[in-house]
């Protein structure tokens, strides 16, 4: 048997799916990412720190909020600069517009068609117009959130270094509550819709790494955390990553306590699941998810839980905004000086990193970005090489589906990583 | 509100709204043809009612766009079976659009999936005159082709003029 599906479709970037078997042995079983290295690192070197979020925001369009945040922290942590709590709180809200968004479009737009046996979301909506309806309402909701707070839907041009340049009002933020209240319906019919899939049945237990923090759910700050044990403050980085070279991928692989680990919602939920909103954990529940999670395909599931955890939490963050009152703050002034920082979100693929060096100008000297989908990579290729036996007396058209799904369940996003992925039998 | 009508400040009520979008990615040669057009009509001062969107690569998101206006003419680089540079105005219902429905990636997502998309959902759009131009090529690389560059000056022509005669129909009736 040979499975060479050159370019995989339905994720973002270009990567192929190599499978060679020969007398039922494998002789190779490789995801490649054959995208051209993309160089935000080089573009921010001699760069001002205020201009910093706003290139590397760039190099993803669909967690383009993630890049920025994480970036802010990385400069603020070098720079001294302390966000207020208003910040906090309005960088966490427009965080969890970007999750829903992000999240919806993978699971309704991506893995949807998989099991509601179409190519695309395109012939979805002539066989499931409501199912598509409510993803395109669920993803107007986030896109208007994420434009409200951080000034555009994507690239948010209102964040800087220390806080907002502009603030949202609180008439709407009170309508924008209206419409996360409203949107609890559209989430239970989400869970209800995704507890139906017939998920594959494929168990590997893996190292599972994220944020964590003692108060909440994780995704902007905290410590990292691995689901055997260890624990790290953001600044190590570099021992939880450990960035390897392999030739037949542009992406770098990592590797921790074993030859590799997941992130991503799945590996949140599996750290940090008892801090969910309790209705998160309800939609858990029904979507059959109970730590700890070890079928990867199920981190689809988990980005489902995710979006009713960040609808609720959306609900009390707005909350405890009106009950401050939005106050008129402008971002702080900057004491320029020299200094390292490194910032880390849990974005909708998994844990990001931003480290920058400053000169004593402001100036970036150096950076280094590690985004979700390259800490995969690894761990994807360990699945496939489990899941290939396994599935081996299976017609080779269901092969190729089952490895394509197992791809898309990843949620990779090469476009960030190095960018397209295709399948195809030779 | 869209953020894109917030950040033109413009009322989209108007019988007079004329909305002008360009496609495509400025890094991909000819590709940049949409959003030159764009800047072009930016640098020369739109005239009245008139709103012209750089949408980029937006995807799907550009269904959202669509929505709610009521005339749209879009510059986008197709393959219209022309010599480089030469293009066609034509309306959605005189065409074809290729989409990809079955081997669909956001990135790709294009003016075709978006149309497939609303068809397939029942939903109104505006009504739409499309410039399809002939690219040479469609490339990694900044700037127009010679041949697209010198078409520019006509196309942009060809583009108000559309626009004047949406107008006075607007006004006529």
């Amino acid at each position: 048997m040979n499975i060479n599906v050159h370019h995989v479709t339905r994720v973002e970037g270009h990567g192929n799916i190599v499978v060679d078997t020969k007398n039922g042995e494998i002789k190779e079983c490789r995801f490649e990412v054959v995208e051209a290295p993309r160089f935000f690192e080089a573009f921010v070197r001699g760069r001002p720190y205020y201009e910093l979020s706003h290139i590397t925001s760039r190099i993803c369009g669909i967690c383009s909020v993630g890049h920025a945040t994480a970036s802010l922290r990385a400069t603020e942590k070098a720079l001294g600069v302390e966000p207020s709590e208003q910040t906090v709180l309005l960088r966490k809200l427009n965080f969890h517009g970007e999750m829903i968004d992000s999240h919806v479009l993978h699971t309704y737009y991506l893995v949807a068609p998989d099991f509601l046996g179409v190519g695309s979301v395109i012939p979805l909506a002539a066989t499931h117009r409501p199912v598509v309806e409510r993803a395109l309402k669920i993803k107007k909701l986030s896109g208007d959130l994420c434009a409200l707070i951080g000034g555009r839907h994507t690239h948010p041009c209102a964040m800087a270094v220390g806080g907002f340049t502009h603030l949202p009002t609180e008439a709407e933020l009170r309508d924008m509550r209206a419409r996360f209240v409203d949107a609890r319906t559209d989430m239970d019919e989400t869970v209800a819709l995704f507890a139906t899939l017939p998920w594959p049945e494929f168990e590997r237990e893996t190292e599972y790494v994220s944020l964590k923090k003692d108060d909440e759910y994780a995704y902007i700050d905290g410590t990292v955390v691995t689901s055997d044990g260890f624990s790290y403050p953001i600044e190590d980085y570099r021992k939880v990553t450990n960035e390897e070279c392999v030739s037949f991928s542009t992406a770098k692989w990592t590797h921790h306590n074993r030859d590799s680990y997941m992130v991503g919602a799945l590996a949140r939920l599996n750290n940090n699941f008892d801090q969910l909103h309790p209705r998160a954990m309800e939609a858990a529940a029904k979507l059959g998810l109970k730590p700890i999670v070890t079928n990867p395909f199920l981190n689809s599931a988990a980005q489902v839980v995710e979006m009713v955890h960040c609808i609720e939490d959306g609900i009390e963050i707005i909350d405890e905004l009106l009950t401050r009152g939005v106050q008129p703050e402008e971002p702080p002034a900057v004491d320029l000086k020299a200094g390292e920082g490194a910032g880390s979100c849990d974005v909708p693929r998994g844990i990001l990193f931003h480290n920058y060096v400053y000169d004593e100008g402001g100036r970036c000297v150096s950076a280094n970005c590690i985004i979700p989908t390259n800490q995969n990579m690894a761990n994807l290729n360990a699945d496939m090489k489990e899941l290939v036996p396994q599935i081996m007396d299976k017609p080779q058209d269901e092969i190729r589906l089952m490895l394509e799904m197992l791809v898309r369940a990843y949620d990779p996003c090469i476009s960030c990583s190095a960018h397209f992925l295709t399948v195809e039998f030779v | 509100m869209s953020e894109w009508r917030e950040a033109n400040g413009e009322s989209s009520d108007s019988p007079f709204a004329v909305l002008v979008i360009g496609l495509g990615n400025p890094l991909r040669g000819d590709d940049g043809v949409g959003p030159r057009v764009v800047q072009e009509l930016h640098r020369r001062g739109l005239p009245e009612g008139v709103t012209a969107l750089d949408v980029g690569t937006g995807g799907l998101d550009l269904l959202r766009v669509l929505e709610g206006r009521k005339h749209v003419v879009l510059v986008d680089a197709a393959d219209v079976g022309r010599e480089p540079g030469q293009f066609v105005r034509f309306r959605p219902d005189q065409a074809r659009l290729v989409f990809a429905g079955d081997r669909l990636s956001l990135h790709h997502a294009g003016l075709g999936e978006v149309l497939a998309l609303a068809d397939a959902l029942g939903r109104a759009l505006p009504e739409m005159v499309i410039f399809g131009v002939q690219p040479a090529e469609v490339a990694w690389g900044e700037g127009l082709s010679p041949a697209v560059e010198a078409t520019l000056p006509i196309l942009i022509d060809a583009v108000l003029e559309e626009i004047n005669s949406k107008q006075r129909a607007t006004s006529d009736e």
